[in-house]
């Protein structure tokens, strides 16, 4: 018998007239790293949170979930408490104020006395190496690491079945991967069985064992990395679910086994030099204005604090995408909120249009000029409905390419966070920005939003509004950008056309690019790269 | 602590400890200290008070959402007395009364107090201040059904917790200064402090009237969506 | 301060419970005058008061002073008449005494409010109630929250064109305004701090409570210490007197009543002592290498 095997389990949630999953079977061994795929709402949380009786919600199930010979019903809450699970959203999953406070309060939870607990944490610490997050205030950390302490903090309980529900979605590609190698490690040297649902399989792909992937609450796929890599053709809707290089593969009309990695897809490649056409033309710079300029800004938060921008210049030409990418926490969202007038610079100058944000009067500047879409979309809902939200935007709405009609008695609270990023953005919208700033727009999208947006941006573009993007998302700023500025330092670092931004960075590029670079300038994304090589991208 | 083995002794002591030791203590000292006796007594009676609510609270079962909302709305108390012009500490407690019971509306008042003193100072008012804002929220959580239906009786509560607060304060001010209740005192605090009561009473009925129905109708509706 | 602060929190708890009672409810005037010097001593050795504290205890102290020989008229020995009421010796010296009390107890609150960090109080707490030691520290994490979410908010709004704080209508309504997106915020995504509680065993049982803080031999001592020194000074008030009214008539100069000052001096120094101690130690340390 296996380690967890569900048998024919349904599950339909209150008034709901379809079942959020129809009878789904699986056997998983002990040891494995499953990851689950499928698209928003194709029942990927549903199925984790039947696997631990606390987080089930109402519904009527049916079928029976086995963990370890015993039914999961049967488990006594302390028993429950060492099946792990970690969601989403990593501020939200907090409970307490300090760190150390965090990782004991699992443990104390279940009664466990002192000695055990300063135990366990100590060991934790030094397994993910957030010794020196101790003492902090868990509200000062960086979303990627709340999300290890979440972990961490969950692992301290010593479980041996570990949930995890798209747990990197809301960090950047960065801590993203320090988190799935987290994992990876806790599987391999501590054979902790982990079933991750996941959007952003680029590394998950070639560590785990095996793919599931759902669709309307059924399973359509389950088996080895490299088999679901040979069953999804380049038409299926789940080509996005595959890492670059197999995505690559299946576009340039690949046979045999597929690549998963950069290293493997770097090899495809080159035994493909023969067939690449030539290079692209390099788009021509156009004349125009500059939108948005800044001059030799500094700023910082405390009179003695370090300075969070030094010496930033950065000009933005009037109806071009700008990408402003960098690391987490180096400064790029204080620099849009210098950019947007919201922080007055230290010293240096603000221009839009080639006049000063100050000269700008009685909010005039907010007005018809320049929107900010802030990262936390939250931060503009003030009513009980969307419809409410939306009054003063009927204008937007006529143009906005989706209807958001069907919205429009929903509590906003209850869309989901991509529907939530649309009604922000009509909102944001309605003041008629000529230019827009978008502070991480594609936080915690999956891949079909995230085409959605870049459709949009494209429109905005097509319109003669300014698009300033403020990203981690190397990927997303690729799909969309015209030029690209690295923020390092407090300043600019290099800024360039997106073909060169890419093509000419080693480490701070997309995949597409990585595996190209050898024997093509300008494929930086993997549609490019297929249209070079030949392929029917 | 750490040393006794028997976990039912250690029990016992919790609870045996604060319960006999503070009325002892209490006794003791207001005979030694003559001339502070009755400020002695009433800080062990706010003591006591608060110990006896805090037993009632651990032996309870209070679920995850409902330690949620309360660590929440406390936050916002905390919260509110930071943001300039506003401080509307008892309004929040209020509504947290009427909407989720006596219990969390005492916890909410008396946590507040506790916690932005931290930031603020703690003193010997502390107890008091924290028996004063949980009383404040206790009885408008027994009082929720009026209270819920009307502004006016909502206003009237704001007018009556503000005065009724800041003469109670003003006791203990003099019980420490004098050592005993002097009138003449009493009347200079309480006519010194009336501009402070005046100003407080009216933020108290303008942010209760203010935040009545956006509080209320987010509050209405989690309790709804958190099924408590 | 640092061999003071790091004493177990109920050792500090007794410390100031004992020093600040002592300080408070004994009206002895040689011990609140000692009291009060020793209290601007420790806060002014480790920088907890500057000038503007300095000056608004001075305030205080005034004010406290000339209060009581204004509004009470008691005392036999009448030294003026102000407005037709008399003005008495006796009135005044208790008005000093008063002041000398409120002045080191304000002191001595400074003092303990910098030891006591939410840590400390949070733990003091857990030894009563875990739970409410719990729901003490998932408040701080909302404040801490509340702080960061307030300024985007506003900021969000101001982009939009509606935070305006121009004047005062506008600052309270801009302000409600945020508030009101904040407490949305919070509250709707509680129920995912709630689950996660649930998740991790919140609710399965008892539970315990723990902070990373021991008792150590130190603590048992100066415990102890505390203790007799505060039993000294207790007897020593216990056996003086200091009547005020209708007469001066003090007698703290006594045997006992000298041991009890003495005891309460020294109770005084103690975590001046505790770092003198240790920066000694320092400095020895330090000129070995």
């Amino acid at each position: 018998m296996a380690y967890l095997e569900l048998e024919g389990l349904s599950f339909t949630y209150p008034e709901a007239a379809q079942s959020a999953l129809t009878d789904i079977s699986l056997q998983i061994e002990r040891g494995e790293l499953v990851a689950l795929l499928g698209a928003t709402g194709s029942g990927k949380s549903t199925l984790l949170r039947l696997l631990k009786p606390e987080l089930r919600q109402n519904g009527t199930i049916q079928g029976e979930v086995m963990l370890d010979g015993r039914s999961v019903d049967s488990l006594s809450s302390r028993e429950s408490a060492g099946i792990g699970y970690v969601a989403q959203n990593p501020d939200e999953q907090l409970v307490t104020d300090k760190v150390w406070h965090e990782l004991a309060f699992t443990l104390e939870n279940l009664g466990a006395p002192r000695e055990q607990i300063a135990r366990r944490i100590a060991e934790t610490s030094a397994f993910f190496d957030i010794d020196s997050l101790y003492s902090r205030d868990t509200a000062t950390l960086s979303g990627g690491q709340k999300q290890l302490i979440n972990l961490a903090a969950v692992m301290t309980a010593d479980p041996e079945l570990l949930l995890l529900d798209e747990p990197t979605a809301q960090l950047d590609p960065i801590a993203a991967t320090r988190f799935i190698e987290t994992v990876c490690r806790l599987n391999r040297e501590l054979g902790l069985t982990v079933i991750v649902s996941e959007h952003r399989t680029e590394e998950l792909f070639s560590l785990c064992d095996r793919v599931i992937v759902l669709e309307h609450g059924a399973v359509i796929y389950n088996g080895k990395p490299r088999e679901i890599a040979e069953r999804i053709s380049s038409d299926s809707p789940y080509l996005s679910f595959l890492p670059a290089a197999a995505r690559l593969f299946r576009l340039t009309g690949g046979r045999g086994e597929a690549p998963l990695s950069i290293r493997e897809g770097q090899r495809y490649v080159s035994a493909l030099k023969s067939r690449t056409t030539a290079a692209f033309d390099a788009p021509k710079p156009a004349q125009a204005e500059p939108a948005l300029e800044l001059k030799n800004v500094y700023f910082r938060y405390e009179r003695n604090g370090s300075d969070i921008l030094f010496d930033l210049s950065m000009s933005v030409n009037s109806g071009e995408v700008f990408a402003l990418l960098g690391s987490n926490g180096a400064g790029k969202s204080t620099a849009a909120a210098v950019a947007a007038g919201l922080r007055k610079p230290l010293s240096g100058s603000v221009k839009l249009f080639g006049k000063r944000l100050k000269d700008y009067h009685d909010g005039s500047l907010y007005r018809g000029n320049l929107s900010l879409l802030p990262q936390d979309v939250e931060s503009l809902f003030l009513c009980d409905t969307v419809r409410e939200e939306l009054k003063g935007c009927e204008e937007v709405l006529k143009d906005f390419p989706y209807d958001l009609s069907r919205l429009y008695d929903r509590h906003p609270y209850d869309l989901s966070g991509g529907e939530r990023q649309l009604v922000a953005l009509c909102k944001v919208l309605s003041t008629r920005p000529r230019v827009l700033l978008m502070d991480e727009p594609s936080k915690g999208l999956d891949g079909g939003m995230k085409r959605m947006l870049i459709e949009l941006i494209k429109e905005f573009k097509a319109k003669g509004m300014t698009v300033v993007l403020i990203s981690h998302d190397v990927e997303f700023a690729a799909m969309c950008a015209d030029r690209c500025a690295l923020f390092a330092q407090g300043g600019i670092a290099a800024v360039d056309t997106a073909e060169r931004f890419f093509s000419d960075n080693r480490f701070y590029t997309t995949a597409a690019s990585r595996m190209t670079r050898l024997i093509a300038h300008g494929a930086y994304t993997v549609e490019r790269a297929a249209r070079i090589l030949g392929g029917d991208g | 602590m750490m040393v006794i083995q028997s976990s039912r002794l250690r029990t016992f002591l919790r609870y045996a400890i604060p319960f006999a030791l503070i009325p002892a203590l209490v006794a003791v000292s207001a005979l030694v200290f003559e001339g502070q006796r009755y400020l002695i007594i009433s800080l062990g009676i706010a003591v006591l008070a608060l110990l006896l609510f805090t037993a009632g609270v651990e032996r309870r079962n209070i679920g995850s959402r409902r330690m949620v909302i309360t660590a929440i709305m406390t936050a916002l108390a905390v919260f509110g007395r930071f943001i300039p012009l506003f401080k509307p500490i008892t309004a929040i407690c209020v509504l947290t009364a009427i909407y989720l019971g006596a219990e969390a509306g005492f916890l909410c008042g008396s946590l507040s107090v506790l916690i932005s003193n931290i930031y603020f100072g703690q003193g010997p008012w502390t107890p008091f201040q924290m028996l004063g804002f949980g009383l404040i929220g206790l009885i408008a959580g027994y009082l929720s059904r009026p209270l819920m239906r009307s502004g006016l009786w909502l206003s009237l509560y704001g007018i009556v917790a503000g005065v009724g607060y800041s003469f109670i304060m003003d006791i203990w001010t003099v019980l420490w200064y004098a050592g005993r209740f002097d009138p003449a005192l009493y009347g200079t605090s309480i006519v010194s402090a009336l501009p402070f009561t005046l100003l407080y009473t009216i933020s108290n009925v303008i942010f209760l009237l203010l935040l009545r129905r956006p509080i209320g109708n987010k509050l209405r509706r989690i309790k709804i969506k958190y099924g408590v | 301060m640092k061999g003071f602060e790091r004493l177990n929190p109920l050792s500090a708890a007794l410390y100031y419970l004992c020093v600040l009672g002592l300080s408070m409810f004994s009206m002895n005037p040689l011990m609140l005058v000692i009291s009060l010097f020793c209290a601007v001593l420790t806060c002014i050795a480790d920088g907890t008061v500057k000038a503007r504290g300095h000056l608004f205890a001075l305030i205080l102290f005034i004010v406290a002073a000339v209060l009581n020989p204004l509004i009470v008229h008691k005392g036999a020995t009448v030294l003026f008449y102000l407005n037709d009421r008399p003005f008495t010796m006796e009135a005044a010296v208790y008005g000093v005494t008063a002041a000398v009390m409120l002045t080191a107890a304000l002191y001595w609150l400074r003092s303990l409010s910098r030891v006591f960090t939410a840590d400390k109080v949070m733990y003091l707490f857990g030894r009563i109630s875990p739970k409410l030691a719990l729901l003490i520290s998932m408040t701080l994490r909302y404040v801490g929250l509340f702080k960061y979410r307030f300024r985007r908010i506003r900021d969000a709004q101001r982009a939009l064109g509606l935070y305006d704080d121009g004047n005062l209508i506008d600052a309270v309504r801009g302000n409600a305004r945020v508030l009101s997106i904040l407490i949305t915020w919070t509250l709707e995504n509680g129920i995912v701090t709630a689950e996660s509680m649930e998740g991790r065993g919140y609710g399965s049982g008892r539970r315990t409570s723990y902070a990373p803080y021991r008792l150590h031999g130190t603590d048992a001592v100066f415990m102890l210490l505390t203790a007799l020194l505060t039993a000294i000074a207790v007897a020593g008030t216990a056996h003086s007197s200091a009547v005020f009214y209708p007469e001066l008539n003090f007698d703290l100069l006594n045997p006992w009543g000298i041991a009890g000052t003495a005891a309460f001096s020294l109770l005084s120094l103690l975590p001046l002592i505790l770092n003198a101690k240790e920066a000694i130690r320092w400095r020895i340390l330090s000129s070995k290498v």
